[in-house]
């Protein structure tokens, strides 16, 4: 029999083999990154690992809105401000677990994110980013002056997740609930970057007049870049309040904290998903061998920044694609040499 | 297809487009001509929705009012333009240019696309199917992976063409398409905008300077001097118009010998 059946169902086995390969890297991915912590040599080398996690997913999430769909916002800290704090204060005040205070924390950060775009719709460039540093600016003094949250004192004795009873307070058991996360943030980064939305973020970026006129709404665009990577920080924000010691003080959210941010992502690559992940990583270890430096620290950030956008102006990620654009060239061209030879 | 009435700009105390009035059937292909700064670009621009026209403006397409309906609600409904200055996605590839124009007719949601469900890749292969072969038809398929800023003017050109084609319009508005080219390319890109018409039942509108364009292609020609319209008919017609060589010219200019001129290009 060679019904039209048979023939359709031959021409979709591999393609599902093709969408099952798809998570091959991940998986083996994931198991390098399960033995991980092992190596590490004391309890704050695991602490490190955790921050550098995180801060992967606050990069992955600002790389969505300013690398893709290129809004300049300098507002982002803000929103993990909110995360950090909702989840804080659902699981302090209101007894809920880890594991419903994250979720609600994100959603909560996604609506804060739909507030953070809304300046968005029609200021561009500095505009924006002026506009999303008074927003910033205003959550982290309202922030220190509630007392409610503890003011500029801090927020302290937020509880680590429970597991069949058992807290997740160390470092390293901790760590087994932010890699997941943070592994599955950059795969739906990559799901969303790779589809339409990815390509209209991009379109947005370059021209928003001529993807108009190709039938995209701008607005919606705009807002859903926005929320999505607000999503990101408020994820990344819960998951640093119920990290050990489970203590918040809006010093951690300040200029300087973005400005940070804003390297990871500059530095990694505007627009360049692993790019941003290498930005985090590298930036968040130097950071932290920089610790008594803290107040220098916006100054050589910002140069770094300036520096990076004048003469890499596509970042570690941009060196890494032309270093393999080189390399198919120089292949294409001896696969050539040999056919001619 | 296209009732545009009473249509107006104004730039600060500039009139750019003044009262206009423009009718466009279906399958029709209708030129626009008129000297630099007539209002040709800006008549674009209002029915794209780029500019809002004054009030008591109205444009209609297939019997609806659109007139200000925001520019990606035109677009969906099958009005597609060019650019004058084409305003292609540089930094993008050849083929995702031709994508972002696809964009209306993409068959997954939101949620589809971030948790990445299997139907978003299958559906991804098929619009890169279905936009490899309208590069195919403009000539650009071996180039569908070269960043759209390496092209050359007139690879450009046609690649506004294609993303304009990828909309699947009804209505296609084309900015000076052939502007810049060489006579061969002129031909070669005139050919490309005919044969998507025929193929597709296309309504054109097409702007140009190139008077041959107009002469040999379009049904009707509009001419457009100072934002108003001063003429409107067949090219054969609007070639003897006065009134048309002397926008062209100016009034002491238009003697007999440009006269002659003109009708033996
Ligand atoms: N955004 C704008 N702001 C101010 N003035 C404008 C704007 N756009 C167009 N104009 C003016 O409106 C008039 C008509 O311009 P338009 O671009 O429509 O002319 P055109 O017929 O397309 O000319 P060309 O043949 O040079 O393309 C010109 O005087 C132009 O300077
Ligand atoms: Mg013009």
């Amino acid at each position: 029999m060679n019904g039209p059946g048979t023939n359709g169902a031959a021409e979709r086995a591999p393609e599902g083999w093709r969408d099952l390969s798809r998570f091959i890297p991940w998986l083996l991915g994931f198991c390098v990154l399960l033995v991980l912590p092992w190596l590490a040599v004391n309890p704050y080398q695991n602490y490190l690992l955790n921050v550098i996690l995180i801060n992967v997913i606050l990069a992955v999430g600002l790389n969505i809105v300013k690398g893709f769909a290129g809004q300049v916002t300098v507002g982002h800290i803000a929103l993990a401000a909110i995360g950090a704090y909702t989840s804080a204060i659902l699981s302090v005040k209101f007894g809920l677990p880890f594991w419903l205070a994250l979720p609600a924390a994100t959603l909560v950060t996604g609506l804060a994110g739909a507030l953070v775009g809304i300046p968005a719709f029609r200021l561009e460039g500095a505009y924006l980013a002026l506009a999303t540093l008074g927003l910033a600016e205003s959550v982290r003094i309202f922030i220190s002056a509630t007392d409610y949250v503890g003011a500029s004192i801090g927020f302290s004795d937020i509880p680590p997740p429970m597991l069949a009873g058992k807290p997740l307070g160390s470092h390293i058991a901790y760590y087994y609930v932010v890699m997941p996360v943070a592994l599955v943030g950059i795969y739906l980064s990559f799901c969303i970057l790779r589809s339409d939305i990815g390509r209209a973020f991009k379109a947005l970026r370059e021209d928003s007049l001529a993807a108009a006129a190709a039938g995209i709404n701008v607005r919606k665009y705009k807002l859903l870049a926005f929320v999505i990577s607000a999503f990101y920080a408020g994820c990344a924000g819960s998951l640093t309040a119920h990290m050990s010691p489970g203590f918040l003080n809006p010093n951690s959210y300040t200029i300087t904290e973005m400005v940070t941010l804003l390297l990871m992502v500059v530095l990694g690559g505007i627009g360049h998903i692993w790019g941003g992940v290498i930005g985090a990583v590298l930036v968040t270890i130097i950071n932290d061998l920089t610790v008594d430096f803290y107040q220098y620290r916006l100054a050589i950030f910002g140069m770094i920044i300036v520096l990076t956008v004048l003469y890499m102006p596509r970042g570690i990620g941009g060196v890494i694609d032309r270093h393999f654009a080189t390399k198919r060239f120089i292949a294409l061209r001896k696969a050539k040499a040999s056919v001619n030879a | 297809m296209l009732e545009v009435t009473n249509l107006s700009k104004r730039f600060g105390g500039l009139v750019a487009v003044a009262n206009v009035d423009l009718s466009v059937r279906q399958g029709e292909i209708r030129g626009i001509i008129g000297p630099n700064g007539s209002g040709k670009s800006t008549l674009f621009n209002l029915i794209s929705s780029v500019y809002k026209p004054e009030p008591g403006s109205r444009i209609a397409f297939d019997g609806e009012d659109i007139t200000g309906r925001p520019p990606h609600d035109i677009a969906r409904r099958g009005i597609a333009r060019t650019f004058q200055l084409l305003r292609i996605f540089t930094q993008m590839s050849v083929l995702e240019n031709l994508l972002i124009g696809h964009h209306s007719h993409v068959r997954y949601g939101v949620g589809a696309a971030v948790v990445g469900a299997a139907r978003v890749w299958a559906e991804e292969r098929r619009l890169k199917q279905e936009m490899m072969d309208l590069l195919g038809f403009v000539g650009l398929a071996d180039y569908a992976e070269m960043a759209a800023g390496e092209l050359s003017i007139g690879q450009r050109r046609l690649l506004a063409l294609g993303r304009a084609m990828a909309m699947r319009p009804k209505l296609l508005m084309l900015d000076e398409p052939a502007a810049g080219l060489s006579p061969v390319n002129v031909d070669k890109l005139l050919n490309t905008v005919m044969a998507l018409q025929k193929r597709f039942g296309l309504t054109l509108v097409i702007i140009e300077h190139i008077l041959k364009v107009v002469m040999e292609s379009c049904d009707t020609v509009t001419v457009l001097d100072h934002g108003e319209k001063i003429a409107e008919g067949p090219p054969a017609a609007i070639k003897d118009d006065h009134r048309v060589i002397e926008a062209y010219l100016g009034k002491e200019m238009a003697d007999a010998e440009v006269r002659a001129f003109l009708k033996a290009s």
